[in-house]
């Protein structure tokens, strides 16, 4: 399972895949190189309402303390928030950022995907919470809507065409 | 002896006291709030009894509730703690009118000590030294001007009725004079209903060293030498320990007589301190206050000294004479206390919620006054400190490593906590080297410790969010599965059937 984490301001990749007796954990940092971990499950393993974690021979008691976005790890009385984010809550959190039409008059993509279909042409006025266009991302169709009443001055892609996360995929000027 | 005691406060100072009591063999009586059901102290007594809403105001600062609880449950005695009632007289009034013994001084002594001017005039009396000052109350801002020329600058003003931070300001320029003196009057006026002021000198390298007394009815008194609380942070104390890295026995016993002088001088009566404010540079030593009743700090005398503090507190209340003369007490190794506190190391901001694990310190000349168990909720209510953690050493330096080890076995999540923030000051030089003063914390701390969660690598934080995020999310896919589709399943096998 892919996820994208952030933790004390920085950026990280993160994949967890769970074997039968193991966890295979691969980390990376901003633009450093991957990390991989192989983790015995018995190296992770429950004890009283905590973890154990024997990590790099350090053991370590790890709470974690959350759910959805949102979890707090305690361990050696230093917590840290990690917030965590999935395929499906990583396009809604970032369609929620690029989706801020108020401030900048553009939609952008959140994350890196593929163009589906547009359903807008330059010089529509749309009504708010109207469909613009479907972006595929992480193998999920994700419908964009507009947040307010807007008129489209520029559509930037096509369809078929694969983005960049952060690239403008429509601008707009007040209706 | 007492047959059965009510303990008219809450958390570990609550718990001290019924272990006080049950090694003598005396009931004891809880009284908690609504939000205290859960609380330690209520399992911990023979008897607890609700004494209305959670703010403390009406619960653990009303007195007729306590006083009816005191008839109900038919005690002898009451012990106040610290903080809450302790130093009330009209509640030391009410006990003595109900014919309830208080644990504590008389409320003449109370008295004479709770307003700060006319304390410093008793001290002068006695012969302790005070802060040279204003003598008095300074009611106008050409006074204030006479008494700086006097005593010269820095100064600090106060409201006489102020504490805990509220009514005082530095002043260390003669333009900051007036508005110093005008805020410090409408604080006092606002927030203790109060506006007299008073100026004295501002020592520039304070130390807070304090002396423990101990008075009987029988007209004794001794002290039980000193402590040292000088790491504070916003005048609260976070870290003491005793002896002194400061004093020199020469010193010390002129601290300790100066006490005593101060404890006859009002005919003290039971456990007391004395607190000084020490100047590091020139080594003198002046009359702050004094606090009537048991302090939070009281372990680690107990711990270098050999004498039980409550129990005594319970044994002078009886009337009985001090158990110890000057000459039995002696000072032995070193004691050092640490606050626990339910609160962001960082922005020093309570943070109170749910207890999740919690294992506390074990081992060697650690003793650990504690109310929190996995599973409770520390209440928004009340003081944020959970726990005291005293470790006692031959040396200091020994107490030092066993309150460092001691702390890396304390177990505590859900909540935040100081713990690290206590382990970073325990390796600082300044600390180490034992002259820090109370400035230490805002000063010198943060150059050298800015990141106090350092210690763990963060890929350990990042595995273990993960494998829980990973771990709720594979749970969830199972759940949708099995409920969204009956229907389908359904369909799917009548389909597969045909």
């Amino acid at each position: 399972m892919y996820f994208e984490a952030d933790l004390n301001n920085k950026h990280y990749k993160v994949d967890v895949v769970e074997m039968r007796h193991s966890w295979k954990i691969s980390i990376q940092k901003e633009s450093d190189s991957w990390v991989h971990y192989d983790i015995p499950k018995s190296d992770y393993k429950r004890s009283e309402s905590y973890f154990s974690f024997l990590f790099k021979g350090v053991s370590y008691l790890v709470d974690v303390i959350g759910k959805d976005t949102d979890y707090t790890v305690f361990t050696r009385n230093s917590y840290r928030n990690v917030s965590i984010f999935n395929d499906e809550m990583l396009l809604h959190e970032s369609l929620k950022r690029g989706g801020g039409f108020g401030g900048d008059m553009d939609l952008r993509a959140g994350m890196p995907g593929k163009i589906i279909e547009v359903f807008v042409k330059p010089g529509d006025v749309i009504k708010s919470n109207k469909p613009l266009l479907i972006m595929e991302a992480m193998k999920m169709e994700n419908e964009m809507r507009s947040s307010s009443d807007v008129k489209i001055k520029e559509i930037c892609i096509k369809q078929g065409d694969s983005v960049e996360a952060g690239a403008v995929l429509i601008k707009f000027e007040e209706a | 002896m007492f047959k059965k005691v009510l303990i008219a406060n809450r958390g570990e100072i609550a718990i001290r006291v019924i272990r006080a009591c049950r090694e003598l063999g005396i009931k004891t009586v809880s009284v908690f709030s609504d939000a205290d059901r859960d609380s330690l102290h209520v399992f911990l007594a023979d008897e607890a009894y609700n004494i209305g809403p959670a703010p403390s105001k009406e619960s653990y600062l009303n007195i007729p509730n306590i006083i009816d609880v005191c008839k109900k449950a038919g005690v002898d005695a009451v012990h106040p703690g610290y903080g809450f009632l302790s130093e009330n007289t009209n509640f030391a009034r009410a006990c003595k009118e109900n014919g309830i013994t208080f644990i504590g001084p008389t409320p003449e002594n109370i008295e004479s000590m709770g307003d700060k001017l006319s304390a410093k005039a008793l001290m002068k009396k006695a012969g302790v030294p005070t802060v040279p000052g204003s003598d008095g109350s300074v009611d106008t801002v050409e006074d204030a001007r006479t008494v700086v020329k006097k005593i010269g600058l820095p100064v600090i003003v106060k409201a006489s009725a102020g504490g805990g931070g509220k009514g005082m300001r530095v002043v260390r320029k003669e333009e900051e004079l007036e508005s110093a003196f005008r805020a410090c009057q409408s604080e006092g006026q606002n927030y203790f209903a109060d506006k007299t002021v008073y100026i004295e000198k501002f020592v520039t390298d304070p130390k807070h060293i304090e002396i423990q007394v101990f008075g009987d009815t029988h007209g004794n008194a001794v002290h039980l030498f000193e402590r040292e609380c000088s790491v504070q942070r916003r005048h609260q104390k976070l870290i003491e320990e005793a002896p002194s890295p400061s004093l020199t026995e020469e010193i010390r016993m002129k601290m300790g007589e100066a006490a005593v002088r101060a404890a006859k001088q009002i005919k003290y009566v039971g456990a007391g301190t004395i607190e000084f404010i020490f100047d590091n540079s020139t080594k003198d030593f002046y009359f702050m206050e004094m606090n009537t009743r048991l302090q939070v700090e009281h372990p680690i005398t107990e711990l270098t000294t050999g004498v039980d503090l409550v129990k005594e507190q319970i044994f002078v209340a009886l009337g009985k004479p001090l158990s110890f003369r000057q000459t039995d007490l002696k000072q032995k190794g070193h004691a050092i206390e640490v606050r626990i506190c339910a609160e962001d190391p960082e922005t020093y901001k309570p943070s109170p919620g749910l207890i999740r694990a919690c294992r506390h310190p074990q081992g060697p000349f650690v003793r650990v006054d504690s109310y929190a168990y996995p599973g409770y909720e520390v209440p928004i209510y009340y003081d944020p400190m959970i726990a005291k953690v005293i470790t006692w050493g031959e040396t200091r330096q020994e107490a030092v490593d066993r309150m460092q080890r001691a702390l890396a076995e304390f177990i505590l999540s859900g909540i935040k906590s100081n713990i690290l923030l206590h382990r970073s000051i325990l390796r600082h030089p300044t600390f180490l080297e034992g002259n820090y003063t109370t400035q230490f914390l805002e000063k010198n701390f943060e150059v050298i410790e800015p990141e106090i969660f350092k210690e763990v690598d963060d890929h350990v934080f990042l595995i273990a969010a993960a494998i829980t995020a990973y771990n709720d999310r594979k749970s969830k896919d199972v759940r949708q599965l099995n409920v969204a589709s009956k229907w389908k399943n359904m369909g799917r096998k009548i389909q597969l059937r045909m």
